[in-house]
C-alpha cells in the first residue's frame, strides 16, 4: 500500500518581505495522512513560519520571497483559496488574541463553521462538543477578552477543533493551559489521531506531555529541518537534543544521567509509565 | 470555574443579563434605534425631540442600564453645544435680517441661536437614540439584526467586520491604559489639561497597535476561510447559524409595527401638513419672552 | 511590617465573574514566591490587584503600609511594585525600546539625568543590549520582548516584582536565562520575586514558597517542597507536581524520598538508595 502525504514540502525557501535573511532554507518534509507530527526547536528557528507554509497564509496573506513548493494533499497551496484551505487545514495560532476575530466566544467558534458552510443543525452540536472538549462551555457568552490568558487558549483550540479540519496544526497550544489541561490536549490530539482520519502537526516547547504520541519529531533549526526521526530514536541522542537546545521529558533526562554513572543501560523512557517501570526494575530488581 | 454571569458587555457599556431589553429580537431593537434616530430629521420642534430624549433615558433605565455610564458623554454633549452655539455666534448671517438682542454685554442675533438650539436639540435626541442602541447591544446583535432584514451579504460582512476591529480597537486602547498605570500613569490624579494631553499621546502607539491589529485580522480571517462571497468555494450555502438562533415573536411586531405607525405618522404630519415646525414652540415664545424681543 | 499582604481580598468584574473570593496571604520582603493554580482560577486577576491595577471589590491590599485602593499612590506604588504582564505584548507600547524603559520613569517625573542612567542600568540588568535602543520593541524576538518588558519595569526600582508567566513561548535556554535573571535579582539585589506560571518544573527549581489559588481561594500555600508532596490537593486545581518529582512518589515503597523537586536530586537520591542496596547486600554477602 502506497502513503498518502497529507503535507509535502520541496525544497522550499522563504524570506519575510522585510526581512534580510531566509526564515526557511531548502526545506523538505513529508508527514504521511493520519500521522501525528511533533515540530521542535529553539525560539526564532522557523517553527512558525513552516506552519504558515502549510497553512497556505504564506504566501497567500504575507508577502516575501519564496522558492519550492508546499502542497497539501497533492495540490499546491498557493493555488488554493482560502476556503478549501480553512477546511483542509485548521491552524491554531501561537498567540490566540491574534487569531479571534468575534467578541464573543460563542462566535468564536461559530464563525469558522459558518464560514466552511456546515450544516446549521450541526453547528450547534459543534459548538457544544468543542467547547466542553476545551472546558470553555461556561464561557460562551463572553467577550473572548475578558478571560484568563489559558481560557484565550483553549477558546483558540475549540474554535478550529469545531471544524474539523483534516490537517490540524497546532502552534504551542498549551504553553498557557494549566498542567492537568496539557494533559487534556494532548488526550485531545490521541483520540483525534486514533480515529485515524485527521493528520496532527504539533509544535512545542514543552514535549513531556506530547513525545510519545508522535510518530515523528522533526526538528526546526535556524531556519532548516535537521532530523526527522520516531521520538524513541530521537530522544535517544540526546546530546545532539541538547545541543540544539531542545528540553526533553526531565524522565528522559533522569535515565540518560543514570545511564552515564553505569546505573541504568535500558533504552530511554518517555513516558511517565515507563520511567515507572524502569525505575522499580532498576531498584527492587537491584534487591532480588 | 466563573461564577453565574450577572450582565453582558455591549459594544458601548455593560449591561444586566435580565434587562428586558433582551427579550426582544435584534431586529426590533435595531428598528428603535432606526426610529429614534431619524425621526428627529422630520421634527423641528425641540419640546418634541427632548421628548424623544425622555424617552431614550427611560428606556435605559427601563432596561437597566447604569445610567452613572452615560455621564462619559457629557464633555461630548457639552462640546457640540460649545461649537453650535459659537458658531451662530460668530457667523450669524445677514445681520439686517435678524433680531438682535443683548446679552452679558454680548450682541446676539436671536434667529441663529434658536436655530442652534433646534439643530442641537436634534441632534442630541439621534446621539441618544444611538447612545441607547450601543450602549444594550452587542456585535452579534446587530449582525442577527442585519442578516434577518436581508442586508445583502456584502454590507453586513464590511459592517460588522469594521465594528469588530472597532471592538478590538477598543480592548487594545484598554490594554495599553492598564499597560501606563503599571508603569505610574495615575488617571485619577490628573488635570483635564493633563488628561488631554494624554489621549494625544494615545495617538502614537494605538496606530502601531492598530496596524499590527490588521495584519493580525487579516490572517485570522484568511485562516478561517472568510471570504467575501456569501458562498464558500468549497460549494454549498454560508451557514447562518446565528440568526437562526433568534426568532420573531408577537412582542417584536407588536412593537415595530408601533414605532412604524409613529413614524409613519410623524411623516405624514409633516410633509402633508406641514406639523412640528418650531412655529408652535412655547420653548421659542419663552425665548423670546427671556432675551426681552 | 511585611511587603504585602493581602486581607480576605475580593474581586468581581463588571460582567459579575467573581476571580476572588477571600485571599489572604502575606508576602514578606525577599521572598521568591511562586503562584501556580488552574486557567482562571484568579492568579492573574490577584496579581493585578497587589501591584493596584485593579482596585478590589472587597477586602484590601497593603503594599509596604499602603493601601492600594487609595486614590493619588500610584507613583508611590509603583516605585514598590512592578507588575509585568501575561503578555509582553500587552505592556510594550512605545515605538523605541529606550523610550519603552524610560516609560515609567518618565512618569515618575525623575530629571532626564537621572533617567537616563536608570534607564541603562535597567537595560543592562535585564540584558537589553543598548544597540537595541532604537529598535521598535513589537519587532523583537519574543525572548527579547519579554525582557525589555521586565526592563522596562525594573527602571522604576521596584522593591518587588510581578511577572506573570515569564517562560510562557520560550525555549529551554531563553527561559533558564529569564529565570536565573530573576533569581539573580533576588539572591542579589534583595528583590522580592512573585511568579506566575504553569511550569512546574520552574516553580520547584527556583521557587521558595509555593501558593496554589483555586477559584480564587488560596488552596494551598507553603514551602514549595512541600506543597509537592499533595499531589492530591494539588489535582483539584489542576496542576500536578514536575515529572521528577511524580516520579520520585512512586517509589517511594523503594525507600526513595517523595520530596525532590529536581532531575539533579532525583538522581542524588536514587544513587543513594541503590548505594544502600549494595551497602546491605555486601554485608550480608560477607557476612
Ligand atoms: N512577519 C515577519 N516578518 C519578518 N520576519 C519574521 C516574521 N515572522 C517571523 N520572522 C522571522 O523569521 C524567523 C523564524 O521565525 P518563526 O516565528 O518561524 O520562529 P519559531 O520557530 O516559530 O519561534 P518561536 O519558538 O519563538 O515561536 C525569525 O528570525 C523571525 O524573526
Ligand atoms: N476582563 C475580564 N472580565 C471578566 N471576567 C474576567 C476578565 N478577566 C478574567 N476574567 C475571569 O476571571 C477569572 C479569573 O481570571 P484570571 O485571569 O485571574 O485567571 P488566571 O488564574 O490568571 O488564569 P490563567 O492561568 O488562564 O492565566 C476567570 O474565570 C476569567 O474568565
Ligand atoms: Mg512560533
Ligand atoms: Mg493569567
Amino acid at each position: 500500500m502506497t502513503v498518502r502525504w497529507a503535507v509535502e514540502v520541496e525544497d522550499f525557501s522563504w524570506r519575510y518581505q522585510q526581512a534580510r535573511e531566509f526564515a526557511l532554507r531548502d526545506v523538505h518534509l513529508k508527514i504521511p495522512e493520519g500521522s501525528f507530527t511533533l515540530v521542535v526547536g529553539p525560539n526564532e528557528s522557523g517553527k512558525t513560519t513552516l506552519m504558515l507554509a502549510i497553512k497556505g497564509l504564506i504566501p497567500h496573506s504575507l508577502p516575501g520571497t519564496l522558492r519550492g513548493t508546499v502542497r497539501v494533499f497533492g495540490q499546491p497551496v498557493e493555488h488554493t483559496s482560502a476556503p478549501v484551505l480553512a477546511k483542509r487545514v485548521g491552524y491554531v495560532f501561537g498567540d490566540p488574541e491574534a487569531q479571534f476575530t468575534a467578541l464573543t466566544v460563542e462566535e468564536e467558534i461559530l464563525f469558522g463553521l459558518e464560514n466552511i458552510g456546515v450544516p446549521e443543525e450541526e453547528i450547534g452540536e459543534r459548538i457544544r462538543w468543542a467547547s466542553e472538549l476545551t472546558m470553555v462551555a461556561d464561557l460562551l457568552d463572553k467577550p473572548p477578552y475578558d478571560i484568563s490568558g489559558g481560557q484565550k487558549q483553549r477558546v483558540a483550540i475549540a474554535s478550529v477543533l469545531a471544524m474539523r479540519p483534516d490537517i490540524l496544526i497546532l502552534d504551542e497550544p498549551t504553553s498557557m493551559i494549566d498542567p492537568l489541561g496539557k494533559d487534556q490536549v494532548v488526550q485531545i490530539c490521541a483520540e483525534l489521531k486514533a480515529t485515524g482520519s485527521m493528520t496532527i502537526i504539533v509544535v512545542e516547547h514543552n514535549v513531556e506531555a506530547f513525545a510519545h504520541l508522535a510518530d515523528q519529531v522533526v526538528l526546526v533549526y535556524r531556519g532548516q529541518v535537521v532530523r526527522v526521526a520516531p521520538p524513541q530514536e530521537f530522544f535517544e541522542d540526546l546530546a545532539f537534543v541538547a545541543q540544539h537546545e531542545v528540553s526533553p521529558p526531565q524522565v528522559t533526562t533522569l535515565f540518560a544521567l543514570l545511564r552515564e554513572r553505569g546505573l541504568y543501560n535500558g533504552a530511554l523512557p518517555l513516558t511517565d509509565e515507563e520511567g515507572i517501570a524502569a525505575g522499580w526494575q532498576l531498584l527492587a530488581g537491584e534487591g532480588r | 470555574m466563573p461564577k453565574a454571569e450577572i450582565a453582558k458587555k455591549t459594544l458601548l457599556g455593560v449591561v444586566p443579563v435580565d434587562s428586558p431589553f433582551y427579550r426582544f429580537h435584534p431586529a426590533t431593537r435595531l428598528m428603535l434605534l432606526v426610529f429614534l434616530s431619524v425621526t428627529p430629521l422630520f421634527v423641528d420642534l425641540p419640546e418634541i425631540n427632548l421628548a424623544l430624549i425622555a424617552v431614550a433615558l427611560f428606556l435605559l433605565r427601563w432596561g437597566k442600564v447604569q445610567l452613572g455610564q452615560i455621564k462619559r458623554y457629557l464633555p461630548l454633549l457639552f462640546t457640540v453645544a460649545l461649537f453650535m452655539f459659537t458658531v451662530a455666534y460668530l457667523a450669524p448671517g445677514d445681520r439686517a435680517m435678524l433680531t438682535p438682542f443683548k446679552l452679558l454685554g454680548l450682541t446676539f442675533y436671536l434667529e441663529p441661536i434658536w436655530w442652534a438650539f433646534v439643530s442641537y436639540c436634534r441632534l442630541i435626541a439621534m446621539l441618544f437614540g444611538a447612545i441607547l442602541y450601543f450602549s444594550t447591544n452587542r456585535e452579534r446583535d446587530l449582525l442577527v439584526a442585519l442578516r434577518t432584514i436581508r442586508l445583502p451579504f456584502a454590507a453586513s460582512y464590511v459592517l460588522a467586520l469594521s465594528l469588530r476591529s472597532a471592538g478590538m480597537f477598543m480592548e487594545d486602547f484598554a490594554t495599553i491604559r492598564e499597560a501606563q498605570q503599571a508603569r505610574g500613569l495615575d488617571l485619577e490624579s490628573m488635570s483635564i489639561a493633563d488628561k488631554v494631553k494624554l489621549y494625544t499621546m494615545y495617538a502614537v502607539p494605538l496606530f502601531a497597535v492598530a496596524l499590527r491589529r490588521a495584519d493580525e485580522i487579516s490572517n485570522a480571517l484568511f485562516a478561517r476561510g472568510y471570504t467575501l462571497s456569501a458562498r464558500p468555494a468549497t460549494g454549498g450555502k454560508r451557514s447562518d447559524y446565528l440568526r437562526k438562533q433568534y426568532r420573531l415573536l408577537a412582542r417584536d411586531w407588536v412593537a415595530i409595527a408601533a414605532m412604524g405607525l409613529v413614524f409613519g405618522a410623524v411623516v405624514a404630519l409633516r410633509i402633508g401638513w406641514g406639523a412640528f415646525t418650531d412655529d408652535a414652540s412655547l420653548l421659542k415664545a419663552l425665548f423670546r419672552w427671556g432675551v426681552g424681543v | 511590617m511585611a511587603l504585602i499582604e493581602v486581607e480576605d481580598l475580593r474581586f468581581q468584574y463588571p460582567d459579575g465573574t467573581l476571580a476572588l473570593d477571600g485571599v489572604s496571604l502575606t508576602i514578606e520582603r525577599g521572598e521568591f514566591v511562586a503562584l501556580i493554580g488552574q486557567n482562571g482560577s484568579g492568579k492573574t486577576t490577584l496579581s493585578k490587584c497587589i501591584c493596584g491595577l485593579l482596585r478590589p471589590t472587597g477586602g484590601r491590599v497593603l503594599v509596604d503600609g499602603i493601601d492600594v485602593a487609595k486614590r493619588g499612590v500610584k507613583r508611590e506604588l509603583v516605585r514598590r511594585i512592578g507588575y509585568v504582564f501575561q503578555n509582553p505584548d500587552h505592556q510594550l507600547f512605545n515605538s523605541e525600546v529606550y523610550d519603552e524603559i524610560g516609560y515609567g520613569p518618565k512618569n515618575l517625573g525623575l530629571p532626564e539625568r537621572e533617567r537616563d542612567a536608570l534607564i541603562r542600568e535597567a537595560a543592562a540588568v535585564a540584558g537589553v543590549h543598548e544597540s537595541l535602543f532604537h529598535e521598535h520593541p513589537f519587532f523583537l524576538p519574543k525572548g527579547l520582548r519579554q525582557r525589555v518588558a521586565i526592563a522596562a519595569t525594573l527602571a522604576m526600582r521596584p522593591q518587588a516584582i510581578v511577572v506573570d508567566e515569564p517562560t510562557t513561548g520560550q525555549d529551554l535556554r531563553q527561559s533558564l536565562e529569564v529565570m536565573d535573571f530573576l533569581s539573580e535579582l533576588w539572591r542579589r539585589q534583595g528583590h522580592t520575586i512573585v511568579i506566575v506560571t504553569h511550569e512546574m518544573p520552574i516553580v520547584a527549581a527556583y521557587a521558595q514558597r509555593t501558593i496554589a489559588l483555586c477559584q480564587g481561594r488560596v488552596l494551598i500555600d507553603g514551602p514549595t517542597r512541600e506543597v509537592f508532596t499533595h499531589a492530591d490537593l494539588l489535582a483539584q486545581t489542576y496542576v500536578k507536581p514536575p515529572q521528577a518529582t511524580r516520579l520520585a512518589q512512586t517509589w517511594t515503597a523503594l525507600g526513595v524520598r517523595p520530596d525532590v523537586l529536581t532531575v539533579e536530586e532525583l538522581v542524588a537520591e536514587l544513587e543513594r538508595v541503590l548505594a544502600e542496596r549494595r551497602g546491605v547486600g555486601t554485608r550480608r554477602a560477607g557476612s
